[in-house]
This record gives structure tokens, C-alpha cells and sequence, in this order.
């Protein structure tokens, strides 16, 4: 019997305490790495935001549309590389319940602004621009209901309806698009803004924001500013501001809720720890009289510390690990349906081995008092005490 | 049988006196206790907050209608030649005049700037019908008054006053090129109409270039069962194809999703912690059946039988998870009841609301803490029955 064998058979001696401390480290750890992962998603996006890349909206808010009169103008402002457009198209296939993360947007620039994220083969694009009744989807789009090049999909949308009265639009998939790096989510379908425009029962000649390049960074401030007093006190003013501030704005729309429940789950966590690490804590202060036994047999001070702390920190693991697997079990399954709220949500092998480092503290921390006590201690006081 | 009970009492009431003796262990086990009843608490309290905001603005005799498939107000469309249709439609209510009782309305979102994080968040602006404040239960003006129809006037929620800046009674806000001022606030019973601006729809309609254009149409109905008359009505004339629903299952589908997930979030995460708390109580307990190991073995020695010995332990389990959860419960009290936040609802718009504790959501918080303090207990209760004697009296 080595000493491991000692640890391993002292450390599951209560076998239902054990239990539940494996038990309850192992639900921390799986709050930790959904936090966690959960946290990455949302600033990766925000870091990644292109530094020369903004958005105007209208002042009002960035749901009121604007003239598509002011595309044309915003081109020719001075520090502008490449301006392009959406409008927002509430799509669903099917059933309203299928939402469908829909646009309808000005083909031939589009894409030239988000380059850097959007990969799409180059005949396919020029499928694309010829056809105005087509549209392309996202890798993920077309993989969740199995459309391929060709196909030609019925879309509703839960906003608009047609001229003629229908409300279905029917696109032919002229191309599917990719993700040039990660946290690009590709669940989205695009379609041709002349079509939408033209086909439309209301809202004729609006678009819903503009996407903007500015030729350097430098140049934001400037362009924002020469934008924005080009329409101010015109029925339709406008806001420009960096995507980074932009996508910040919106993620703070969601408030306190999930602040608080960021506070709440963050202080679950150490709560659990602090009530496990007492817990054990207490199991190695009952085994005060064993360890007297054990120096009286000649162990050592220090192998005795590090039994005991080997202990502590085996029950982080036993815990803590499977904890993490499940996280990223549960972000791999739930990353499918959060791909619009959270698309690069996923326990990274950052968050992993910051994981495995607080499960090693946890471990020693709770482990690290007794064990200091049990080295330290005489062989007639811990054999005279209860 | 009744010497069985005064042993009962006897070896309870000596458990509970000595608990005083193990003050430390059995503070932790309490607090631990209170915390994972806090957290039950705060997440119940604050699904239950957004849940009765939204789904306590609904009435049943006050119909909703929406274009097929649009799921909220702020997606739907409706024709002003569909609201004519509306109003000649069988099962709606008609006033003194002879006139229906339909207000239809427009859904605008603007922004406002939030007190606390200065940033801007998405509000709510109504253009609501003639009819729109009689069709809602609880209103009241309780600052200024009314809009003038025709004007740029708007009345805002007492919510969104308390949450957002500029909007106070007498300013004017932009949005876009056009002024409004405040003249009113308004109050809705909490609804979530609290979260709203009102303006009249004609004005809204002009100003943001929606002529003819409505999103919805509320109408009083007759009586509540007068709603599948007005539903079929939409159904067979091919002119309308629209969804009818009443307004109380309107706002109860809105509801739902976000009351789910904050439930589907509490549960889970305070039953996890809960086990932690049985792992710390049963430490408690453990130890304390240890140290009393020599009075227990004393007892049966003189007579008194093993259950005795079992009730003690338990009884004092259950003392502590009582008073962990009651003090987790007031915790919450103190802290998140009453506390306004606000989020994106089913509208794309900020809704209001507050946490908000009820004496059944406690109850739920007690009994957690009851099941762990009876589980945490059981084990060394099971062991203070069944010490042995001899071991017991030697244990020291």
C-alpha cells in the first residue's frame, strides 16, 4: 500500500460526504466553465469588431429606417473606403418559430465590407449579383435544414408582406457563405435589397443602416462627424459610431438582468467552493488522532502535508474535471441554438487550464491549514485528544 | 408509549441547548444553508417580478389583433382597410355613441438614456387610438395630464421615469427632428404599459411616416368568449387573415420564455448548491453526535432507547436549516425585493420590473432548506441510535 493508496482510502472513507464534495465541486466547476465560456463569446466579438469599420443608423433609434437617398451621399463623404446597406427582414421558413436571421442587402459591396469575416467563391458572388431573385446562406444555415446550391426556398417574414398581397418570398440559393475566423457566425441568410425593395408592400426606398469602411482608423471621428451634420436637421438624422460601440450598446440593452445573474451565479460558485473547502477542511481536523498514529509509525512531517494536501487537491480534481468536461459538453449542445446571442461560445483550453489552476488552488487553500496543523502536530497531544 | 415521548423531549431539549457548545460548526452550516436559499430566492423572485409585469398587463375581454405570424407587436402590420374591417367585426364592444371600442395603435421604438449606465437602451413609443386608455385596466394619470390630441404631447410610465433620464414631466425630447413634450406620467397597476410613451396615433403616424399604417388593434369584447366570434370573423374573410388573440394570452406567451429561463437557471443552480450544504451539514451533524457521543451512551445506559437519541439529532438538523433558510429568506427580502431592473422583452423595448418575493416563493425557499437539513441529519441521526454502549462511554 503506497501512499496514494492512503490518500484514495482516506479521502472516500465517508463515502456520502465524499460523494456529495465530488458532487458539489463538480457543479462549480460546470458553472465556471459556462460563465466562462459564456463571457468569452461576448467580449471575442467586441475585440474582434473591426477598428475601421462603422455603422449609421438613424438617431432616432437603429430600428427607424433611413432614405436610401443618404447611401449616395455617405459614399462621397471624404475617408470613406466602401459603404454598404442592410434592412432587416424578420425572415422564418415555415413556421414563424423558425426564425431565420434575415437580410436584405446591396450585394456587390456587401461583401467587400466584411471581407475579412466572409468567405464566399468568387462565381458564386457573381451568381449571386446576377440573379436578383437568389440569395446566399450561411455554412450553418444551410447545414440546419440541408440546403444546397439550386434549391429554391419559400421565406416569410414576420414584418413584411408583399405587393401582390403574398408573403412568401421565394429565393433561389445562389451560394453559400463561410467564416474566414471563428466567431463568425454563419447562420444567416442574404438577399438582394433591389428585389426586397421593389416587391415590398410599404416602406419603399428606405434601407435600415449603412456599413461603413473608413480608409484608417484615424479617420472615424471625423467621418462620423461629417456624416452626421450632412442630415442634422433633416427629417431623417442620422448616428454613426463604431461597430465595437455599437455591439457594446446593444449587449448592455439586455441590463441588469444579466448582470445580476452574472453576480448571482459568479457568487454560487464561491459560495460552493467555500462551503466544500470547510467541509473538507473539517473531515482532515477528525483525523487529528490518525495522523498521530501515522508520525508514532514514523512518518514524516512533510510526507504527512503532502497526504494531506494530496487529498484535498484528488477531491478538486475528482470534481472539478468532469465539471469542466460537462461545460463543454453543454456549450458544444447549446452552441447550435445561442449561435445568435453568443456564436463563439465554447470552454477553450484557456478557460480549461484556468480551471484545472482553481481546482489546484482550491485544493490546496482548503487543504493547506489542516495540513500545516497535522505536520506540525505532537504525537501525545493528537493521541490524547478526542 | 408517553415515557417514549418524554424521552424524546428530553434528549431534544438537551441537543438544542448544547448546540451553543458546537456554535462555530453550526453557524457555518447555517449560513451555507442561507446562501443557497438566497440564491433560490433572488432567481425565483426575479422570474416572478418579470412574469407578473407582463403577464399582469393582459385582460381577458380585450382583444389583440396582430398580422399572421408576427409573433409582437413591434413585426405586425395592419392596413388602415383591415382596421375598417376591425371595426365592424362581430363580438366587439361598442360605447354609449354607438361607436366600437377599438383603439388601433402604433409601436415605435426610440431611445433613451438609462440613469444608471448612462447608455442607450430602446423604448417603447405608443401612438394609441381615441378609445387606447379606456381599453387598459388600472390607468391613471398621477402627474399633468392627458395628451391633446394632435399634438406633440406624450405621457410616460411611472417605470420608465424612474429608469431612464430626460423624459421628467415638463421636458421636451427629440426624436429625430420633431419635439415632444412631457405633459403627463401615467400609472398602470405595474403593468407593463409602465414602460411606455404615449402619444396619439395620428400625430405618431404623420411624424414617423406610417400614414394608413398601424401595427395593432385592440378591441373591448363583449365578454371574453366573444373572442372566437372575432377570430373566426378574421379567419373566413379573406381581407383580414390576421391573428386574433386576447390580450392576457398575449402577454402570458411574451412572459414565458424569459420566465423559463431565469426558472430553468434558479433551479438547478441552488439544488447544486443545496448538496454542497448537506455535505457541510452533514459534517455538523456528524460532529455533533460525536461529541456528544458519551452523554448519548450515558443515556441509553440509564435506560433510554435509540429513537430518542435519532428524534434529538434530527430535531436539531431541522433547527438549523429553519433558521438558515429564514435567514436566507429575509436576506432576500432585504436585498432583491423591490429591486427595479430592466431588460429587452418579447418587443425589442426595455420592460421594467421589479423583484418581487410572495409568501409561497418562500415557502419553496424554506422546504429546500428543509430537505437539506433532513438529509443531513438522517445519516448521523441513524448513527446516534445505533452507537454501541460500551464504545460510547469510552469515547473520551
Amino acid at each position: 500500500m503506497n501512499d496514494f493508496d492512503l490518500v484514495r482510502k482516506n479521502l472516500f472513507r465517508r463515502k456520502l460526504r465524499a460523494s456529495l464534495m465530488i458532487m458539489s465541486i463538480l457543479i462549480a466547476f460546470m458553472i465556471f466553465g459556462v460563465l466562462a465560456g459564456f463571457y468569452r463569446a461576448f467580449t471575442l466579438g467586441e475585440d474582434r469588431a473591426a477598428a475601421d469599420r462603422m455603422i449609421t443608423v438613424n438617431k432616432i433609434n437603429f430600428t427607424q429606417p433611413l432614405p436610401i437617398a443618404y447611401y449616395n451621399r455617405v459614399r462621397a463623404v471624404e475617408g470613406v473606403r466602401q459603404v454598404t446597406f442592410a434592412n432587416w427582414f424578420g425572415g422564418y421558413y415555415q413556421d414563424p418559430k423558425n426564425f431565420i436571421m434575415s437580410l436584405a442587402i446591396e450585394p456587390s459591396t456587401y461583401f467587400d465590407v466584411y471581407r475579412s469575416e466572409f468567405d464566399v467563391p468568387p462565381e458564386q458572388l457573381q451568381a449571386f449579383i446576377r440573379d436578383r431573385g437568389s440569395a446566399v446562406v450561411g455554412e450553418k444555415l444551410a447545414q440546419k435544414w440541408g440546403w444546397k446550391i439550386g434549391d429554391r426556398i419559400p421565406v416569410q417574414s414576420n414584418i413584411f408582406s408583399q405587393k401582390s398581397g403574398g408573403h412568401t418570398w421565394d429565393l433561389t440559393i445562389a451560394g453559400i457563405v463561410k467564416g474566414k475566423v471563428e466567431h463568425v457566425d454563419t447562420n444567416f441568410m442574404l438577399f438582394q435589397y433591389a428585389y426586397f425593395d421593389e416587391t415590398r408592400s410599404f416602406g419603399k426606398d428606405t434601407i435600415g443602416w449603412m456599413i461603413l469602411q473608413t480608409t484608417s482608423p484615424e479617420n472615424n471621428d471625423r467621418v462620423a462627424k461629417t456624416i452626421d451634420a450632412m442630415f442634422a436637421n433633416s427629417t431623417a438624422e442620422t448616428s454613426t459610431d463604431t461597430e465595437k460601440a455599437f455591439g457594446k450598446a446593444f449587449v448592455a440593452q439586455f441590463g441588469n438582468i444579466a448582470l445580476i445573474v452574472f453576480l448571482v451565479v459568479g457568487a454560487a460558485f464561491v459560495t460552493i467552493l467555500m462551503i466544500v473547502g470547510n467541509t473538507m477542511a473539517l473531515s482532515i481536523r477528525e483525523r487529528t488522532r490518525e495522523i498521530g498514529v501515522l508520525k508514532t509509525l514514523g512518518f514524516s512531517g512533510p510526507r504527512i502535508l503532502a497526504m494531506v494536501l494530496g487529498e484535498s487537491v484528488l477531491l478538486a480534481l475528482l470534481g472539478g474535471v468532469p465539471g469542466l468536461a460537462i461545460a463543454a459538453l453543454i456549450a458544444m449542445a447549446l452552441r447550435a441554438s445561442l449561435t445568435n446571442v453568443a456564436p463563439a461560445f465554447a470552454v477553450s483550453p484557456t478557460i480549461m487550464l484556468q480551471g484545472l489552476a482553481l481546482m489546484i488552488a482550491l485544493g490546496l487553500i482548503t487543504g493547506i491549514i489542516p495540513a500545516l496543523n497535522a505536520m506540525r502536530l505532537r504525537i501525545a497531544t493528537a493521541l490524547g485528544r478526542g | 408509549m408517553r415515557s417514549l415521548w418524554l424521552q424524546v423531549a428530553a434528549v431534544t431539549s438537551i441537543n438544542l441547548k448544547s448546540i451553543a457548545q458546537r456554535r462555530w460548526l453550526s453557524l457555518s452550516t447555517v449560513i451555507a444553508i442561507a446562501l443557497v436559499v438566497i440564491v433560490l430566492l433572488a432567481f425565483l423572485a426575479m422570474a416572478n417580478g418579470f412574469q407578473r409585469t407582463i403577464a399582469g398587463s393582459g385582460a381577458d375581454d380585450i382583444a389583440i389583433v396582430l398580422r399572421a405570424g408576427s409573433q409582437a407587436e413591434i413585426n405586425s402590420t395592419v392596413s388602415r382597410d383591415q382596421v375598417r374591417l376591425i371595426e365592424d367585426a362581430p363580438g366587439i364592444a361598442r360605447g354609449a355613441d354607438g361607436k366600437p371600442l377599438i383603439s388601433p395603435e402604433l409601436y415605435l421604438v426610440v431611445d433613451g438614456i438609462k440613469r444608471t449606465t448612462k447608455t442607450k437602451a430602446n423604448l417603447p413609443l405608443r401612438g394609441i387610438g381615441e378609445q387606447g386608455m379606456a381599453l387598459r385596466k388600472d390607468i391613471a394619470i398621477t402627474a399633468g395630464r392627458m395628451f391633446s390630441r394632435g399634438s406633440n404631447e406624450i405621457v410616460v410610465g411611472k417605470a420608465l421615469l424612474r429608469e431612464f433620464e430626460g423624459l421628467d414631466l415638463g421636458s421636451t425630447v427629440a426624436f429625430g427632428a420633431t419635439r415632444w413634450t412631457v405633459v403627463g406620467v401615467f400609472e398602470a397597476g405595474g403593468s407593463v404599459f409602465e414602460s411606455e410613451i404615449w402619444a396619439d396615433l395620428n400625430v405618431v403616424q404623420s411624424l414617423f411616416n406610417r400614414n394608413n399604417i398601424v401595427q395593432t388593434v385592440r378591441a373591448r369584447l363583449t365578454s371574453p368568449a366573444a373572442l372566437n366570434e372575432l377570430k373566426n370573423y378574421s379567419d373566413t374573410d379573406p381581407r383580414l387573415k390576421l391573428d386574433v388573440k386576447s390580450e392576457a394570452s398575449y402577454f402570458a406567451e411574451q412572459a414565458s420564455q424569459t420566465t423559463d429561463l431565469i426558472q430553468k437557471l434558479g433551479w438547478p443552480l441552488a439544488i447544486a448548491m443545496a448538496l454542497g450544504a448537506i455535505a457541510g451539514a452533514l459534517n455538523t451533524m456528524y460532529s455533533s453526535v460525536a461529541s456528544r457521543a458519551t452523554e448519548i451512551a450515558t443515556l441509553r445506559a440509564i435506560g433510554f432507547g435509540g429513537f430518542p437519541a435519532f428524534v434529538g439529532t434530527l430535531a436539531e438538523s431541522l433547527l438549523l436549516a429553519v433558521i438558515g433558510g429564514l435567514l436566507g429568506a429575509a436576506a432576500t427580502y432585504l436585498i432583491f425585493d423591490g429591486v427595479t431592473a430592466s431588460t429587452l422583452g418579447g418587443n425589442f423595448t426595455q420592460v421594467v420590473f421589479d423583484f418581487k418575493l410572495s409568501p409561497w416563493l418562500i415557502a419553496e425557499g424554506v422546504a429546500l432548506a428543509l430537505i437539506v437539513g433532513l438529509v443531513g441529519g438522517l445519516f448521523p441521526a441513524v448513527r446516534a441510535a445505533r452507537l454501541p454502549i460500551v464504545e460510547g462511554l469510552y469515547a473520551n
